[in-house]
């Protein structure tokens, strides 16, 4: 995929300047302005004032991130988190967008380690998990949180920063996480947050979950022939027809700049999208919302893209 | 691997069956069960059974302001009370979530008796997808309508509170919202339903939607693996719920919490003590809350109390408004017996 220009009715300027704006004495941001800071919003900003936007704004925001940073490299929700936990995706991108190399590596190979519960499950186990919810519990991902079942989101969110920050696609923690996203698709289209079933019930795809699977599977290579990606697709694309949110939005733009069957829809979402931002730059007055969207208004390739360098 | 390979589901089933042949023995040894002795609790538990056979805005109203007056409710002239409503998921076909004309009655009723600040807060289990859920759910209109903060409680600011029973938990200290937290006067307002996990999901069960997914995950993952029944009763333990009101206008049977279908009881069920009002929302439902673990298990606790002595029923009869709902097939024996 090659560089996309920044949709003209986007103020890209504007945005910056209200996360700029809202950044914390400590270095770090919250979801709303003032809000504790936290890693997440806080990764994501740092990623998004990399490039254009102010250096020294973005320094003082990795400072925070690496006091996130425990011994073992992983990351929490903020320094006084005693574990690591899925928030460590947004690091990941921050640490490689600034070159925080030793910090990088670090984050990586606790990512890369960071286990789901799959290998605390019997064959018994997994035959039970298997009737009720219609999934394959063998196959690993990533949890929200240590020790915990790996679910489709944060499989997904690891996948896209791992892809970013140059961890090989080939890799057998990213190809697992991969099979993972698959088999959890909802049979009538798209994921939800990753029980395909419950019991005899199939459950509904969410516009969210959908559009995080397909981006991961887009920043993996996995291709559109897969069904399951045109499924994915089909889904988003129905569902543009009703409310839709403003991070779902951000990432089904994501997703359909991944694959070029989703081309034909960019402009008419990214009209969409661009046109929810307020008068004072934001995006509902939400630091993750404002970056996500500003990134994928934006070059999304930013995001998706790996750059060849790796911790 | 060190570590005892269980699922959530045996996890919760293990923990369930344990608790329901171990606890009431415990309460028995304590002389609080089939004794036919008033336990130290006082004067009655008082629990209001409204009837209220739509939502329209003004029966609403007086529905709750009947309920509210025959029970014990707290003070909330001059406090912030924060509503709880439980808006699990959203489906157009299914009555998933707390209706909001029921809330929006509530916050009315509030706001007569003089309430400085109220406060929607909500934090779903599985969807992170709250700003189309709550628009979705009637409740961000609801909180513009009506002037009131609604708080996402996935994402509030957290801070990590001791639990305050050793006894109840796994967990050693729960990270909590700042809503919550600073709360005068929590309201728990769910819906009456039944839950594939849990059997039936009312007040106490509801206040999982306090955890903060981003710390725990979704579905609140870190707190399935430390026990469903344990964990309602952590919560609850650390978290005092001030008043519950259980919309049990139209609830959900079936396989709840999501899967269900609509089910008319035609009742709002309304008291200041939580496990109370469960076990008469149970009664109602046609279960038998002695056979609910966890509601046991927040009566050892001392949560409060679920045996029909302790509890005074005010308004109508509770035979009255009996509507078995349809259970999970592995939960058919909550089923309480007929007369």
């Amino acid at each position: 995929m090659g560089p996309i220009k920044p949709m003209p009715n986007l103020s890209l300027a504007r945005a910056l300047d209200f996360i700029k704006a809202s950044q914390n004495p400590d270095g770090g941001w919250g979801y709303r302005p003032g809000g504790q800071s936290l890693t997440e919003p806080t990764g994501l900003c740092v990623f998004a004032l990399s490039s254009p936007g102010d250096k020294a704004a973005a320094g003082r925001g990795l400072d925070f991130l690496k006091a996130c940073q425990k011994d073992s490299g992983a990351v929490g929700i903020h320094p006084k988190d005693p574990e690591g936990n899925w928030m460590a995706y947004a690091a990941l991108l921050a640490f490689h967008a600034l070159g925080a190399a030793a910090e990088e590596r670090r984050l990586r190979d606790w990512i890369l380690s960071f286990e789901d519960a799959s290998g605390r499950l019997t064959p018994d186990n997994i035959k039970a998990i298997s009737a009720d919810y219609r999934y394959d519990a063998s196959i690993q991902g990533w949890p929200w949180t240590p020790n915990t079942m790996a679910w489709v989101e944060p499989t997904a969110l690891f996948i896209i920063a791992l892809v970013r920050a140059g961890v090989p696609r080939s890799h057998e923690r990213i190809q697992s996480g991969i099979k993972l996203i698959i088999d959890r698709k909802i049979p009538s289209g798209g994921w939800n947050f990753g029980n395909p079933y419950s019991k005899s019930h199939e459950l509904e795809a969410s516009f969210m979950s959908t559009a995080l699977a397909l981006a991961a599977l887009g920043a993996a290579g996995v291709p559109e022939s897969r069904p399951t990606v045109g499924e994915g697709i089909s889904y988003l694309i129905r569902g543009l027809a009703g409310d839709v949110s403003t991070a779902s939005l951000a990432w089904i733009l994501l997703a359909l700049k991944s694959y070029p069957a989703g081309a034909s829809q960019v402009p008419i979402v990214a009209a969409r999208l661009a046109g929810l931002q307020a008068a004072d730059g934001s995006f509902r007055r939400n630091l993750f919302e404002t970056t996500l969207a500003s990134l994928v208004l934006g070059d999304a390739g930013a995001l998706l893209r790996p750059t060849g360098r790796s911790g | 691997m060190t570590e005892k390979p269980m699922t959530r589901r045996e996890i919760i089933r293990v923990l369930g069956k344990s608790a329901i042949s171990a606890l009431p023995a415990a309460a028995l040894a304590a002389g609080q069960a089939q004794s036919g002795k008033r336990p130290a609790f006082g004067p009655l538990l008082q629990v209001a059974l409204v009837h209220c056979p739509n939502y329209e805005p003004e029966r609403l109203l007086e529905a709750i302001r009947a309920g509210w007056r025959s029970t014990r409710p707290p003070e909330v002239r001059g406090k912030r009370v924060v509503i709880k409503p439980n808006i699990a998921d959203f489906a157009p076909d299914r009555p998933i979530h707390t209706d909001a004309r029921l809330v929006e009655a509530l916050i009315r009723h509030l706001g007569d008796l003089g309430a400085r600040e109220i406060v929607l807060a909500e934090g779903p289990p599985q969807n992170r997808d709250t700003e189309w859920l709550f628009r979705q759910s009637g409740f961000e209109a609801l909180a513009r309508r009506r002037g009131v903060l609604l708080v996402d409680l996935n994402y509030d600011d957290i801070t990590p509170v001791k639990c305050v029973n050793p006894r109840a938990t796994l967990l050693k200290e729960l990270y909590l919202p700042k809503t919550i937290l600073s709360a005068d006067v929590i309201i728990s307002v769910p819906k009456m339903k039944t839950h594939k996990l849990a059997g039936i999901t009312l007040s106490l069960k509801n206040m999982f939607g306090v955890v903060p997914g981003m710390k725990y995950g979704w579905p609140k993952n870190t707190l399935h693996w430390n026990g469903i029944p344990l964990s309602i009763c952590e919560i609850n333990g650390t978290i005092k719920t001030h008043y519950s009101i259980i919309d049990g206008i139209v609830g959900m049977e079936g396989h709840g919490p999501i899967m269900g279908t609509a089910k008319k009881a035609g009742v709002l069920v309304m008291g200041a003590n939580a496990l109370s009002v469960d076990a008469t929302a149970a009664r109602v439902m046609g279960v038998d809350p002695a056979r609910v673990d966890y509601l046991v298990m927040a009566q050892t606790i001392k949560l409060g109390s679920l045996r029909s002595e302790n509890i005074g029923v005010a308004g109508e009869t509770l035979e009255k408004f009996r509507t078995d709902f349809v259970l999970d097939p592995e939960y058919s024996f909550l089923r309480a017996p007929k007369g």
